[in-house]
């Protein structure tokens, strides 16, 4: 007690005693703030990334790129719908945070449209060139100018995806089929197989003659685009109004609605994991899809399926098929402190040698001389339609709306799948959904 | 023994424990089938009839996590942001607590701030989540651990503040009273009579901060942009890519995420009740 | 040594009397100054943008966010999810929640193991939980039809987040599991705040079981219902976490709640004027609903 006493008669006031506190926050916080913006002197760059297998191999790169120049590569890396949101927000308020980010090509007039993004040109004559070589597959670097194909060229492609149809040809066989050439054919055979397998998957279940992505969004859109383009549907007419609606986009819907009954059932929340996963665990003998899989399909521990799948160019229909491009591009933020060491980066991260690497590691590329490159044919024997199949495509509408646009869509025939809307009710609505999302922008 | 709660004869005591039986194996089960995706190879996650107990185990998710990719910095960061922001909340809540609870304000101030602190919890995050964005990032401070802490600290404090507040008001006055009288000055008092008082208060709030902290998502994710100040939550959910998902991973971190929180909370779980039941919930 | 400082830095205030008149204006002023930053900076710019439209060539004051909300059909059949989503969802956690606390609350071996055992749930992050019910839900390949196929019964319309009301459905049965237990702890408090007292009272009265439940155990109760039903009730009104995981909102919307609707707008969209109009929607709602709890809040602390 008596201690307490002359303690507490020399404590301070209320009021130094409350100060005294806040200090001791202040100084708590402080060295947090202070030790994440460091580094600034060793060159250093910020990749944003897509979480996968375009990703990976960049990350590699880029690991590989430190080892020999000594600039050290800082990896942000998102899945695919998070990467499209950290770098809208990044693009629009100038953060700086990134010096180079990935991105897949509908998003590119989106951040083109914002002058959000440098400008290759200029960087090219800084080194004395007009711009890229021709190795590059036109298609490819067409998506990455703004306007698309005439304009400047703000981005450089870096995975070559397009499209290709995958079907199993052991069941193929097994039924006397021939490989589909048209979308009919497909049907056809979509419900020859599942009439005839109903123990055909490896584990004794049913096997399901086609099976689909119908998530609602990107997955139910990317699938439906080609049989949409085979019917002989446009989305826009020549004046950019909005006609998904038309007879021939009716009749496409319908169409996929007919496919989706020889689909597993839930087919219509499938996304990619779904579909990969049926097609490599027996369960389903065709499908569209980005050729990303297919070193999945020789994995004994992924798949149950080794050997016996088969990849073919798009079927057609009233249209000759066209498969959808999907490439994935490389540009350089304008807010990026680092402009110049991002485009050495980007530069030879695109270079022929480079790309030979990513295709080593999965991904198609943009190249002609590396899809022809003798050693990667024979580890990969579906290059030759990949890059055929690449120079054939088509793009997805390249509007600054698109992701809007992709949105709407996909809600709409996700209702229409799930039997919630006829096809001409989710078309006609679907339509006025996209005029609306267009007149918005006027 | 409170709460009116009374020993049931034979049968009701075998329903009451087969009922509290079938009530926990329903609340851990989804937890152990998440703990044995993460020993698995991927093609027995997948298989189908499932596999409950009998499958050839591997670490290989968990190596993959900490040791490829950046899980380990992931759970450093969420360590320091949850233990700072909920110090910070605790701090600052804390005598605002008492500065509501025991000194009489003008104007009815004390209800009308203490509601106002509550309500400051009701708005959307969604849009909050925008404009702070902006606000770090005229600050410098985007992308940093600070940020976080910033942030939550300010959803840690409305809960702090009402849950503290309900302590407070149950310890007589007449304790600080006799303090003072021995020569304590106000907050002499508080540190040494009365917060000894309120620790299974404070223990409690504490680990509704922590848990609130640790596993918070949206802003995590709006307010990070490399792996500089990422947490675990965003770390998780960025294993879904856009060819697979990549479960083996997300279990294997979503188990290391769990066990922090779930010993600190087993620890303190006896004091959980108790400290509840002593404060706000006595109204 | 820390009070040596900032006697220094406050040499020559008063002794405690003036000090303590402004004491508790200074123990409360941190934590405001925080929440003002925190809360009414974005406030104000939400209003600001709200009422702007971003076309290009500069901001213009305009209404037609506003305007928007009522022709727009997605938001309304988002408000109308949330709405559902959360009564249902409420029901239930409170149901369940109230009766495993009446349940845990009697004298029984191994008590605090189940208690212990049934918060787990609630600890762990929505994003882990989202994660760990989209495996088990996966129609084809998850554990629920796994097992459900292996005792015989076909599974192939339970497509638990391919068809839309199953899908809601769902949603809610996750929050119900990860919620439960907080709705279960704040009412196991308050019950074992209650004293013996009114228990003996009505015991000598001869009351039954259920007629004490109903006259002596509920309205002692009150409060930590309402605490609970109010801080779940904000909670669920702006749900997000584990609904994107989940669902992201698919199949068709079905699964879109206000939040997920309004994320979408300002980040996927771009388009932050309408997020913001839209979310003011949802405060005015939260904020109608939560007057009510907090009325009756009030009036339960003034007695």
């Amino acid at each position: 007690m008596q201690t307490e006493k002359r303690f507490s008669d020399s404590s301070p006031n209320p009021t130094q005693r409350f100060v005294s506190i806040i200090i001791l926050l202040a100084l708590l916080l402080l060295p947090f703030s202070a030790c994440q913006r460091g580094g600034g002197n060793g060159k250093q760059l910020t990749l944003a990334v897509n979480s996968g297998v375009e990703g990976s191999a960049l990350k590699q790169a880029a690991k590989d790129y430190e080892a020999q120049t000594g600039v050290r590569v800082n990896i942000a890396e998102f899945p695919y719908a998070n990467l499209f949101e950290k770098e809208l927000v990044d693009l629009n308020a100038r953060t700086g945070a990134y010096d180079l980010i990935m991105l897949d090509d509908p998003w590119f007039p989106k951040f083109a449209a914002n002058n959000s993004l440098t400008d290759l040109t200029p960087l090219y004559e800084k080194r004395g060139l007009k711009g890229p070589d021709d190795d590059f597959v036109p298609a490819s670097i067409a998506l990455g100018r703004h306007p698309y194909e005439t304009g400047a060229l703000y981005a450089l492609p870096y995975v070559g995806n397009s499209q290709l149809f995958f079907y199993r040809k052991d069941i193929f066989e097994k039924h006397g089929l021939k490989e589909p050439a048209t979308w009919d054919d497909v049907l056809a055979a979509a419900r020859a197989i599942s009439e005839r397998e109903t123990a055909g998957a490896p584990n004794g279940g049913r096997m399901h003659g086609y099976v689909m992505r119908a998530a609602q969004g990107n997955a139910v859109v990317a699938d439906f685009m080609p049989i949409f383009w085979a019917f002989g549907a446009e989305m826009f007419d020549a004046e950019g109004r909005p006609t998904v609606n038309s007879p021939e986009g009716i009749a496409a819907l319908r169409f996929m609605l007919e496919l989706g009954k020889y689909s597993p059932p839930g087919y219509q929340s499938f996304n990619a994991d779904e579909v990969s996963a049926h097609l490599l665990q027996g369960t389903a003998a065709m499908s569209i899809n980005w050729p990303a899989w297919i070193s999945a399909f020789g994995d004994p521990a992924k798949s149950k399926v080794i050997g016996k799948v088969e990849f073919t160019v798009m079927p057609g229909g009233a249209r000759p098929g066209r498969a959808e491009i999907g490439n994935w591009l490389m540009a350089i933020p304008r807010a990026s402190k680092n402009a110049e060491a991002a485009f050495e980066f980007l530069v030879w991260a695109t270079s022929a040698e480079q790309m030979k690497r990513s295709a080593l590691r999965g991904n198609p590329p943009t190249r002609k001389s590396v899809f022809t490159d003798a050693e990667l044919m024979a580890k990969f024997p579906a290059y030759p339609a990949q890059l055929r199949s690449l120079e054939n495509s088509r793009p997805r509408p390249r509007t600054p709306f698109w992701n809007e646009i992709e949105n709407a869509f996909g809600i709409y025939l996700s209702k229409a799948n799930g039997g919630e809307l006829s096809p001409e009710d989710a078309m006609n609505q679907a339509n006025a959904k996209i005029a609306e999302i267009i007149g918005r922008g006027k | 023994m409170r709460g009116g709660g009374r020993g049931p004869g034979a049968g009701g005591r075998l329903m009451t424990y087969a009922l509290a039986v079938f009530a926990v194996v329903a609340a851990l089960l989804p937890v152990y089938w998440m703990l044995t995706i993460s020993l698995k190879r991927q093609v027995d996650q997948l298989a189908v009839p499932p596999k409950w107990l009998i499958f050839e185990p591997t670490l290989a998710h968990y190596a993959d996590a900490f040791l490829e990719r950046s899980f380990a910095q992931y759970l450093v960061t969420s360590a320091i942001v949850a233990v700072s922001s909920t110090a910070c909340a605790l701090v600052l809540g804390t005598l605002a607590a008492y500065g509501l609870a025991r000194f009489r304000l003008p104007r009815k101030l004390n209800t009308r701030v203490a509601l106002w602190i509550l309500s400051t919890r009701m708005f959307p995050p969604i849009v909050t989540a925008v404009p702070i964005f902006l606000l770090m990032s005229d600050l410098e401070l985007l992308d940093t651990i600070a940020s976080l802490v910033i942030v939550y600290t300010g959803f840690n404090l409305p809960f702090v503040v009402w849950m503290m507040r309900g302590f407070f008001r149950e310890i007589p006055r007449e304790l600080e009273e006799a303090a003072r009288v021995d020569g304590d000055s106000r907050l002499g008092a508080l540190r040494r009579v009365i917060l000894p008082l309120v620790t299974p208060g404070l223990a409690a709030t504490a680990v509704f901060c922590l848990i609130i902290s640790w596993n918070e998502f949206l802003f995590a994710l709006t307010l990070t942009q490399t792996d500089n100040a990422m947490t675990l939550p965003v770390g998780i959910s960025g294993r879904v890519t856009q060819y697979e998902i990549e479960w083996g991973v997300m279990s294997a971190a979503g188990v290391v995420a769990m066990i922090p929180i779930l010993v600190f909370a087993l620890a303190v779980q006896r004091y959980l009740v108790r400290g509840l039941s002593l404060g706000a919930v006595k109204g | 040594m820390l009070s040596k400082v900032s006697r220094k830095l406050l040499k020559g205030r008063g002794h405690t009397r003036g000090g303590e008149r402004a004491l508790p204006y200074l123990l409360i002023a941190p934590t405001v100054a925080v929440l003002v930053a925190l809360s009414i900076y974005p406030l104000v710019y939400a209003v600001k943008v709200s009422l702007q439209s971003d076309s290009g060539d500069g901001a213009r004051w305009t209404l037609q966010h506003f305007a928007r909300l009522l022709s727009d059909d997605f938001f309304r059949s988002a408000l109308a999810h949330t709405l559902v989503y959360a009564a249902i969802a409420l029901t239930v956690e409170f149901l369940l929640g109230l009766g495993l606390a009446v349940l845990l609350n009697r004298e029984m071996r191994g008590r605090s193991f189940f208690r212990a055992a049934l918060l787990v749930p609630m600890m762990l992050p929505p994003v882990v939980v989202g994660v760990v019910w989209r495996l088990m839900l996966n129609s084809s390949f998850g554990v629920i039809n796994g097992t459900l196929q292996s005792v015989g019964v076909n599974t192939e319309q339970l497509t638990w987040t391919g068809t839309p009301k199953l899908a809601f459905a769902s949603v809610i049965l996750v929050d119900i599991w990860q919620w439960t237990p907080f709705i279960f702890l704040i009412l196991l408090a308050g019950l074992q705040a209650i004293p013996e007292e009114p228990y003996e009272a009505a015991l000598i009265d001869g009351s039954s079981p259920w007629q004490t439940f109903r006259h002596v155990t509920l309205p002692l109760l009150k409060p930590a219902i309402l605490i609970a039903l109010l801080l779940r009730t904000m909670d669920l009104l702006r749900v997000f976490d584990q609904i994107w995981i989940l669902t992201q909102g698919a199949p068709g919307g079905a699964t879109e709640t206000a939040s997920l609707y309004i994320y979408l707008t300002a980040f996927r969209f771009g388009d932050f004027g309408y997020a913001a109009a839209m979310s003011f929607v949802l405060l005015l709602l939260t904020n109608v609903v939560s007057v009510l709890y907090i009325r009756l809040l009030q009036r339960q602390e003034e007695a």
